[in-house]
């Protein structure tokens, strides 16, 4: 007895919608104290503009770090459109466009988790979630929202594939690295990813 | 389902107790190699106020638990045996059950007093109506009554949030209260309040009571019975409250396991040191968080070698900020801090200028809470982490060599009875082996000053005694130790001086300060205050998002006006209006410059810089997106200056059908923004105190910043975890939920939102007519 009724490997349980929206709250701390003590290196790319894209991972990975932790459809895109709706909220220099942004950035990873069905969860997926939640960002803001339409085809060309490696290395790679530290303090105890760290980087878990 | 709703609404409208009965009944965690419970067989008639005790690790939280039916069985987790609510399966959940946990930061679900204590009834699917007649009846049966219905949850205190959080609890008229280590956290003064708001409200609503606690002072004298946990499972005793006070060998069988029995106090050894050499100095200093908080009166004090000092007084009266300076975490905002020369060692006289290398071997401090200086993997490694890092005064040279360092960690985990467990994470120790850890971490490094923020708060006794036992030791051997504490027996027994901190007097009574940015910032009475949040949300959405389609100046001059038009609305001054606008001016000025450089030039070349040159053409392209990208962000000011968070969730939930979960969630989590970006600040204070921020390379740097952002993810994941349970037991989630707070679309909602697309169309319209537009997608 005693037996409650199974929730499946795809529905969201209450602390994973709270967790979840609480991964999206950090992250909307971290690009606050990003923003607040790291301004000097954007004014850093005041010689060439399109380097900055270099740095654009660190607006995506919430989408990775949220999938990586809740292993649920939707997680990825709900995290990095709450970390947006939150930027938002403080006053975002995109005004109500990081919405869409945050959609389209979301989107990408969401599309790399979806293909493998919501069952891998290993580096090469967290990698190439990552490279594609920098695409999708890049091709969004470089062509659908037009914040460089200005630029050379080469220039537009340039931040897509800057964006992409940027998604890869910090999007991707740190938060693989990120979830793994996590399982080991424990903190992961009441989710589906609690054991991540014994995982092979390679496996099919 | 209908037999349990049944049930419900004859809970709610009779005034009894619950009775529990458990029969063999255990539990087993996921990945634990023990059952939580095993073997558990008690009955607790309805009514009655139990006080549960138990060595750390007997299963007292895992009952608690599951009697609030937020553990959930599945193939990794299994429950056995039996444990049933007025006769049904408490898994079923037939009956609300309230529950309070000990952290009162996630006890609160809302950001408004009003909207907490509404939300558990919310999820029960009670009317509307109902909930809001008894929301200002509950604040006043937990003392909370002159609180305005719209008072931000976030400015409580400790005290005040358990109270709220009963308040809560009560709305739900449970027949069943679960109180876990409810006053662990607070301050002492919180501490009769709120258990009298607990009795009475058992009292007045007749329901069982259940209490785990591990200071029974308060509450020994009003509970009708004791139990005690076995670790192994079952029940080791059943006991009459009185024994708690007569039973000497109950007494000293409880106060071994940790227990703080009435009237007990672990014997330590005396002091017995005359006061050495003076190390620190304060003359005339004030000390403040930041450069724009209050600041203490001017404090004059002395530390001195082998001598210890307490420092007391009232929430907000600085304490924890004075630690921080005499740290050398912060710099102090007026007067003098300063070091001897036998603590200086020649270094420069203030603290608060040393490299954290240097500062990690002369001032050592610990933080209340221990994962906030975690910064490595391994005990071992944490304990060898200060060491390795400390410099000598005026050189790079290392103060101990490996072996001195490898001899240190040895003896600390001897020491500190930690050997066994040299190789576990730190975050995965108990809560007592974390807080000796953390000490150790400091003292491994052999600080001259020692600085404790209340170390023995929520400590058992066990652990409190170490801890004296450690700092004795200390004094012994040289050390000058502060601890900011509200423990007069741990005063005592280390021999302290004490300084009393009082309030400035126009600071007293002031609401707590919150830091750091705000979502739900109090909004004021301007007209736009009272328009529904999807309208504005519309119309700002319908003003600016055409914009995308083209780089003109046109369109984007015609919305920034409007804007500006428009702030009387939202109750802006331009003064008010440029303070919170300027990120985004700046922003659209760096869009304007970056477009300027390389984009594709037409026209004469103005400036030439190599492969990249300014012409006529780059430059008006430049200014057409700098002031586009002003007018897609600057009427989003009005939006957020006029628009709570909350009622924007709830019109989004109730309105546009978006799922409640998710909204709710979303909410919850945005409460702890503000507690986040503090302790993010405070991350940066604790890991300098571990000698973290005294690095040599830029990858030692990066791999410290990521360190800082993990640590806060812990910190994160650990609250949103509480806060899950906590909105679990409030019934979140289960059904069909009633709300207290019902979005409107009125005449007036839909003209705002009418406008809002005329100025979209008018802008569009105005740069066609104007010849200027310009499509971005060609």
């Amino acid at each position: 007895m005693n037996v409650a009724p199974a929730t499946t490997r795809a529905q969201w349980r209450v602390v994973d919608i709270v967790v979840a929206s609480v991964i999206a709250v950090a992250s909307g701390v971290i690009f606050w104290a990003w923003n607040a003590g790291y301004g000097f290196v954007s004014l850093a790319f005041v010689a060439f503009p399109p380097a900055s894209a270099f740095l654009s991972g660190m607006w995506l990975f919430p989408a990775v770090l949220g999938a990586l932790i809740i292993r649920k459809p939707g997680a990825a895109l709900y995290c990095e459109l709450l970390a947006a709706i939150i930027s938002a909220l403080l006053g975002s220099q995109w005004g109500l466009g990081v919405l869409i942004s945050g959609a389209i950035q979301g989107l990408g990873a969401e599309l790399i988790f979806a293909a493998f069905r919501y069952r891998r969860w290993n580096l090469p997926v967290a990698l190439l979630a990552g490279f594609m939640t920098g695409i999708f960002g890049g091709i969004g803001e470089a062509y659908l929202m037009g914040y460089f339409a200005e630029y050379t085809e080469a220039m537009k060309l340039f931040h897509v594939v800057a964006t992409g490696i940027s998604g890869l290395i910090i999007a991707g790679l740190l938060t693989w690295l990120a979830t793994r530290a996590l399982a080991k303090t424990g903190a992961l105890g009441a989710l589906t990813s609690r054991s991540a760290h014994l995982e092979s980087p390679w496996g099919r878990a | 389902m209908s037999n349990a709703s049944a049930a419900r609404t004859a809970e709610r409208t009779s005034k009894r107790g619950l009775e529990i009965l458990a029969t063999d009944f255990g539990w087993h965690h996921a990945e634990r190699e023990v059952p939580a419970l095993q073997g558990l067989n008690v009955r607790i008639p309805a009514g009655q106020k139990v006080l549960l005790l138990g060595a750390s690790g007997a299963g007292k939280s895992t009952l608690l638990h599951a009697l609030a039916g937020v553990l959930e069985a599945d193939e990794r987790q299994i429950s056995t045996g039996e444990l049933r609510i007025q006769k049904q399966d408490a898994f079923a959940r037939t009956f609300p059950v309230g529950l309070m946990q000990q952290d009162p930061e996630t006890q609160i679900v809302q950001s408004r007093v009003g909207d907490d204590v509404a939300f558990g009834a919310e999820n029960l699917g009670i009317a509307p109506e109902i909930i809001r007649a008894r929301i200002p009846q509950v604040l006043k049966e937990v003392g909370l009554g002159d609180l305005d219905l719209g008072h931000r949850t976030q400015e409580l205190s400790g005290g005040q949030k358990q109270r709220l959080a009963l308040a809560g609890i009560l709305a739900m008229n449970p027949g069943l209260m679960l109180l876990d280590e409810p006053t662990a956290n607070i301050d002492p003064a919180g501490i009769e309040p709120l258990r009298d708001a607990v009795l009475a409200a058992a009292e007045s609503t007749g329901a069982t009571l259940i209490v785990v606690e591990h200071r029974l002072q308060a509450w020994a004298k009003h509970v009708d019975r004791v139990l005690v946990l076995a670790p192994g499972g079952g029940i080791l005793h059943d006991l009459n409250p009185q024994a708690l006070f007569d039973d000497e060998k109950i007494r000293r069988e409880l106060a071994a396991s940790g227990i703080w029995v009435p009237g007990f106090v672990p014997v330590t050894e005396p002091v017995g040191t005359s006061p050495g050499a003076q190390l620190l100095t304060a003359a005339e200093m004030q000390v403040s968080r930041s450069v724009r908080a209050v600041r203490t009166r001017p404090i004059d004090l002395e530390l001195r070698a082998s001598r210890a000092l307490v420092v007391l007084g009232e929430n907000g009266a600085g304490k924890s900020t004075l630690a921080l300076t005499l740290g050398g975490l912060l710099e102090p905002a007026s007067g003098t801090l300063e070091a001897s020369a036998q603590l200086s060692q020649g270094q420069g006289s203030e603290p608060f200028s040393w490299r954290a290398g240097v500062l990690v071997g002369r001032i050592g401090t610990v933080f209340q809470e221990p994962e906030h200086q975690f910064v490595t993997q391994s005990v071992r490694e944490e304990l060898a982490f200060a060491p390795t890092r400390a410099r000598l005064a005026g050189s790079q040279q290392d103060q101990f060599d490996s072996q001195a360092v490898e001899r240190r960690v040895e003896e600390l985990l001897e020491r500190l009875g930690l050997t066994a467990l040299a190789d576990a994470n730190p975050f995965t120790l108990s809560g007592g082996e974390k807080r000796r850890l953390s000490v150790a971490t400091v003292l491994a490094a052999s600080p001259d000053v020692l600085i404790l923020d209340e170390p023995t708060f929520g400590q058992d006794a066990n652990t409190w005694l170490e801890l004296a036992t450690i700092l004795i030791e200390e004094l012994r051997s040289g050390t000058s130790v502060v601890a900011v504490t509200h423990d007069a027996d741990f005063a005592r027994a280390l021999e302290a001086s004490a300084l009393h901190l009082t309030r400035e007097a126009d600071n007293a009574g002031r609401r707590i300060a919150v830091q750091g940015p705000m979502l739900d910032a109090p909004l004021g009475r301007s007209w736009l205050t009272k328009i529904n949040p999807l309208a504005k949300l519309g119309a700002v959405a319908a003003a600016t998002l055409p914009l995308i389609s083209t780089i003109d100046w046109v369109s984007a001059c015609v919305i920034i006006g409007a804007t500006l038009l428009a702030l009387p609305l939202a109750g802006l001054s331009v003064g008010r209006f440029l303070r919170r606008s300027w990120p985004l001016i700046i922003a659209g000025a760096l869009a304007a410059w970056g477009i300027a450089l390389v984009g594709e030039d037409s026209g004469a070349t103005l400036i030439s810089l190599g492969i990249l040159s300014i012409s006529e053409g780059s430059v008006n392209a430049g200014i057409a997106t700098g002031l586009r990208a002003m007018a897609l962000a600057v009427p989003t000011v009005l939006l957020l200056s006029s628009t709570n968070p909350s009622d924007l969730g709830g019109a989004l939930a109730q309105q546009l059908k978006v799922p409640h979960r998710f909204v709710l969630g979303a909410l919850a989590g945005m409460r702890l923004l503000g507690l986040l970006v503090e302790e993010f600040t405070t991350l940066t204070l604790a890991r300098r105190a571990r000698g973290v921020g005294d690095l040599r390379s830029p990858i030692q740097r990066v791999k410290a910043k990521l360190g800082q952002v993990l640590a806060l993810l812990v910190q994160a994941l650990r609250r949103a975890g509480r806060l899950a349970v906590t909105m679990e037991a409030k019934g979140f989630g289960t059904g069909t939920r009633t709300w207290v707070r019902s979005a409107t679309f009125t005449l007036r909602d839909a003209a705002v939102l009418t406008v809002g697309i005329l100025l979209g169309s008018a802008a569009i319209g105005a740069a066609l007519w104007a010849g200027t537009f310009n499509l971005v997608w060609t």
